[in-house]
């Protein structure tokens, strides 16, 4: 309108977009180019050769990319039915549901993996499951075991999976499934037909969201699968802190990130074609 | 509502509400019972009950020194990511600014980007340009992440609200600085609030950025949990940890007064 | 002595200019509305009066100052919001406050008291200490109201602010709203896309098109004698007849039929308009020169029905009262009192 209004969002948005330069831009290009740098200061990438030479890291890698898949199919699975749950429970269930859901989330990651190794442990509670030594494939407990790392995983990812998909499920309105129960469709027809498809959109961003956390995370792995199974960002970490190999460490977090921008991608480009 | 469910839909609503009740609160009522129990071997179900964990918590400088330092940085983050977030959030709800679209993409980025990638960066930058990493670093970073938060329930509050309430202030004679002052900010404040509330959460209980950035001098009340969780698991890591799930829960009803939880997380 | 004068003022947001070049004078106390279907310009008309928009050119005056390039905190009116745009976090009485507050002439426990005097004309005292969120549609619009007067603006400018209310309750605040501003005195820009609404309430109606006005007069003249197709068929949905005229008949391009009408217009094409209560209809007419017709609709309203008529290829709506002998489908015949018919020069407009 006038000079001064032009002036105000300007004022108002440089403050955060200068931290962010200095607390993300800055941070975030230099480990992209410390991936990519030589010793003497050239361009190499002879830090990516190793990653792809080195049998140790390569394999945590695989095993992040399997675990990745394997809990976020899981944790959607449980997130659907449980987002539709919430979406039409009473207002009450769906309160304390949320609470459930949520205090999870907002508890420290030391914490809850704490809760669990306590679990999961020899004699912890876990093994009084019946049924649970088929899964570990012994006594020795959870603690070691990639079900061990899901489980635990999975428990911190299904927050957002199903914050993610109740947010599309809740504007389904509920006449839609009635006009289908109407046009003759069962209960689960109805489920199946109407509340899936509109519920995709959801899914696909909770599943994404689920899976760059999953194969991101290493503190939650590092305590229940140990050093026998590392994960991907373990061995970054251990890069980086232990060993200090920031330029090797810098080279597997550049994996890292691309292949969760080519998640991140392909989801908006589905969310796209999908209107 | 849709009436007539299959028993079978309402048998498995049951069973899962229960499975997921047990499923998400398990580890955190293990550590809350650990915690009380008399064994110096931690144990679940607890055995005999003692809140002599506690005492030794509160007492000893392995977890108030970290706890001071954590409390610094969360207070700090929280007011500054207020501040910044709600700038911003401000600037984008209220102006039509070309390219609003990817300021705030830009600004919510810290969101998507998994935090060890930045992690690792912020360590990478703060040894190179200043020897270490220090307490401010870890604020910047923390703040970082944090302000997409703020930004979100911010924009949540000042969508909801009725866009034309600041031009009435001016047609009744305000100035700019008093319709920050009497109408927008006022306006805005539950979700100011609630982001600056969410901020703390976050920043308190972070250990992945705090874990790259440690040193000696920098340790965080998750770190020192962290620590003590790769050599013993005592009872008095449970009263911590229990005092921090306190904390959360506290945080958890703050946000459920200022906008609703459903508000605050469900889009 | 004028008020509020508008001095060819044109306004553009981006390429599209919504105001085309705008004059308009306003006489002290009067109330004008500004009425026009949407996007017409209406309401960036009045946020540029109020400055909420910066016009592209030309002036706005307020009494004798100039207050084109004063942003509105500085050109002291009282504006009413279509929401209401009540402030969340203040009471009915701190809302009501407010512009006195700004203004810090009075002290508090005055400013206190206008408010709650402003608060009495619409009936809201009571409610002083409620909360907006805790008001009805109805109420939150009269605590509106009373703070746009609190602070005895120079001019009171209102958009659309009975829109968001039910028919019933619409009709009480016109009336409350014309015993206020008969009271007040203010002189009041009222913008509204209801022609009803702008014809009981004001002193002068200027009908808006696309950025320009199209026409400016009283209530009755812009009903009986509309200049424009457009003024004819946006106020009381007027029957238009493409013709001729030659002298004082004109000469329908459907069916030729011959209408009387006033002689005092130039010759060429224009339209014939019709009232839809201006028309006779019944089975036979005996009088004057009737013409036939075929009825295709009826619709019982109670008070009146509407029928749709078939006149020479051309549909008309007639009004008839309720008490009449009901017409079936089929062949009628309509009539109309001399010079009912009024010429509306210009070409058709192809829509």
């Amino acid at each position: 309108m006038n000079e001064r209004t032009r002036k105000e969002p300007l004022l108002l948005l440089l403050p955060a977009a200068l931290l962010l330069l200095l607390g993300f831009v800055t941070p975030v290009s230099a480990m992209l180019l410390m991936s990519v740098q030589s010793p003497a200061g050239g361009f190499t990438l002879d830090n990516f050769q190793r990653l792809f030479d080195s049998g140790y890291n390569l394999q945590a890698a695989w095993r992040s990319l399997r675990l990745g898949i394997v809990q976020t199919v899981v944790t959607i699975l449980i997130a659907l039915p449980l987002s539709y749950l919430m979406s039409r429970a009473s207002s009450k269930l769906r309160s304390f549901l949320l609470i459930v859901v949520i205090l999870p989330l907002m508890t420290s990651v030391v914490v809850r993996t704490f809760g669990w190794v306590v679990l999961m442990g020899p004699n912890g509670l876990m093994m009084k499951v019946p049924g649970a030594e088929l899964l570990v494939k012994g006594t020795q407990g959870f603690l070691g075991t990639e079900a061990g790392v899901s489980i635990a995983m999975i428990q911190v990812l299904l927050p957002f999976a199903v914050l993610s998909i109740l947010g599309v499920v809740s504007g389904i309105k509920p006449q839609l499934e009635e006009a289908a129960r109407t046009l003759g469709a069962g209960y689960w027809r109805s489920l199946w037909h109407v509340v899936l498809p509109l519920t995709l959109p959801g899914i696909v961003a909770g599943a994404s969201l689920v899976f760059v956390l999953s194969v991101s995370s290493f503190i939650t792995p590092r305590f229940i699968g140990g050093a026998q199974i590392p994960v991907f960002a373990q061995t970054i970490y251990v890069d980086a802190t232990t060993n200090l190999d920031w330029p090797f460490a810098a080279a597997q977090a550049v994996m890292l990130f691309a292949g969760v921008m080519l998640v991140l991608i392909a989801t908006a480009r589905l969310g796209r074609t999908k209107g | 509502m849709v009436k007539s469910i299959p028993l079978l839909a309402k048998i498995g609503a049951v069973l899962l509400v229960i499975a997921v009740a047990v499923y998400m609160l398990m580890p955190l009522v293990v550590v809350a019972g650990a915690s009380i129990g008399s064994n110096r071997f931690l144990t679940f179900p607890p055995q005999g009950f003692s809140l002599e964990w506690y005492t030794e918590a509160l007492t000893t400088d392995t977890y108030l020194a970290p706890f001071r330092l954590s409390l610094m940085v969360g207070v700090i983050t929280a007011v500054c990511s207020a501040v910044l977030g709600t700038a911003a959030a401000l600037a984008l709800t209220r102006f039509n600014i070309p390219g609003s679209g990817a300021i705030q993409a830009f600004l919510m980025s810290p969101l998507t980007l998994p935090t060890i990638i930045l992690a690792i960066g912020a360590l990478s930058v703060a040894s190179m340009t200043i020897g270490a990493p220090n307490v401010w670093v870890l604020i910047v970073i923390h703040t970082v992440i944090t302000i997409p938060y703020v930004m979100r329930t911010v924009t949540g509050v000042m969508a909801r609200r009725d866009p034309f309430i600041e031009e009435a202030a001016r047609t009744l004679g305000a100035s700019a600085w008093n319709r920050y002052r009497l109408v927008v900010l006022p306006v805005a404040r539950p979700g100011i609030a609630a982001g600056a509330f969410f901020a703390f959460n976050i920043s308190f209980d972070d250990a992945v950025i705090a874990l790259f950035l440690r040193t000696p001098q920098l340790e965080t009340l998750p770190i020192a949990i962290y620590g003590q969780l790769e050599y013993s698991t005592s009872p008095t890591v449970a009263a911590v940890s229990t005092m921090m799930v306190l904390l959360t829960v506290v945080l958890i009803l703050i946000l459920e007064k200022l906008i609703g939880l459903g508000r605050m997380f469900v889009s | 002595m004028s008020t509020l004068t508008i001095e060819h003022v044109t306004k553009s947001f981006k390429t599209t200019q919504v105001l085309k070049g705008v004059d308009l004078e306003v006489d002290s106390g009067e109330f004008i509305s500004l009425l026009g279907p949407s996007g017409c310009g209406k309401t960036t008309l009045l946020r540029c009066i109020a400055g909420l928009e910066a016009v592209t050119s030309g002036r706005v005056l307020i009494g004798e100052r100039d207050v084109t390039h004063l942003p509105p905190e500085k050109r002291h009116l009282g504006m009413m919001f279509q929401s209401y745009a009540l402030f969340p976090h203040m009471s009915v009485r701190e809302n009501v406050r407010f512009g006195l507050r700004m203004e810090g002439k009075q002290s508090k426990k005055e400013q206190l008291e206008i408010a709650t005097n402003a608060l009495e004309r619409v009936q809201m005292a009571h409610l002083a200490d409620r909360m907006p969120t805790q008001l009805s549609g109805g109420q939150q619009q009269r605590v509106a109201l009373a703070r746009a007067i609190a602070n005895t603006p120079s001019l009171l400018l209102l958009d659309e602010p009975l829109s968001n209310l039910d028919a019933r309750l619409r009709e009480d605040m016109q009336i409350e709203l014309k015993e206020l501003h008969r009271s007040l005195g203010v002189t009041t820009v009222f913008v509204t896309h209801d022609q009803e609404e702008a014809l009981s309430l004001s002193d002068r109606i200027v009908l808006m098109n696309a950025g320009v006005i199209e026409q400016v007069g009283s209530p009755d003249e812009i009903y009986s004698t509309p200049k424009t197709a457009f003024a004819a068929d946006f106020i009381g949905a007027a029957n238009l007849l493409p013709a001729q005229k030659r002298g004082s008949s004109a000469i329908t391009s459907e069916g030729g039929f011959d209408i009387r009408i006033d002689a005092s217009e130039a010759d060429g094409d224009g339209q014939v308009m019709l009232r839809q209560e201006d028309i006779l209809i019944a089975a036979r007419i005996e009088e004057g020169t009737p013409y036939p017709v075929e009825v295709l609709t009826r619709v019982y309203r109670g008070a009146d029905v509407v029928y749709v008529v078939d006149f020479a290829g051309k549909h008309l709506r007639v009004i008839a009262p309720g008490h009449a002998e009901q017409l079936s489908m089929g062949p009628a015949a309509i009539g109309w009192r001399p010079l009912a018919a009024q010429w509306i020069p210009g070409a058709v407009p192809t829509t």
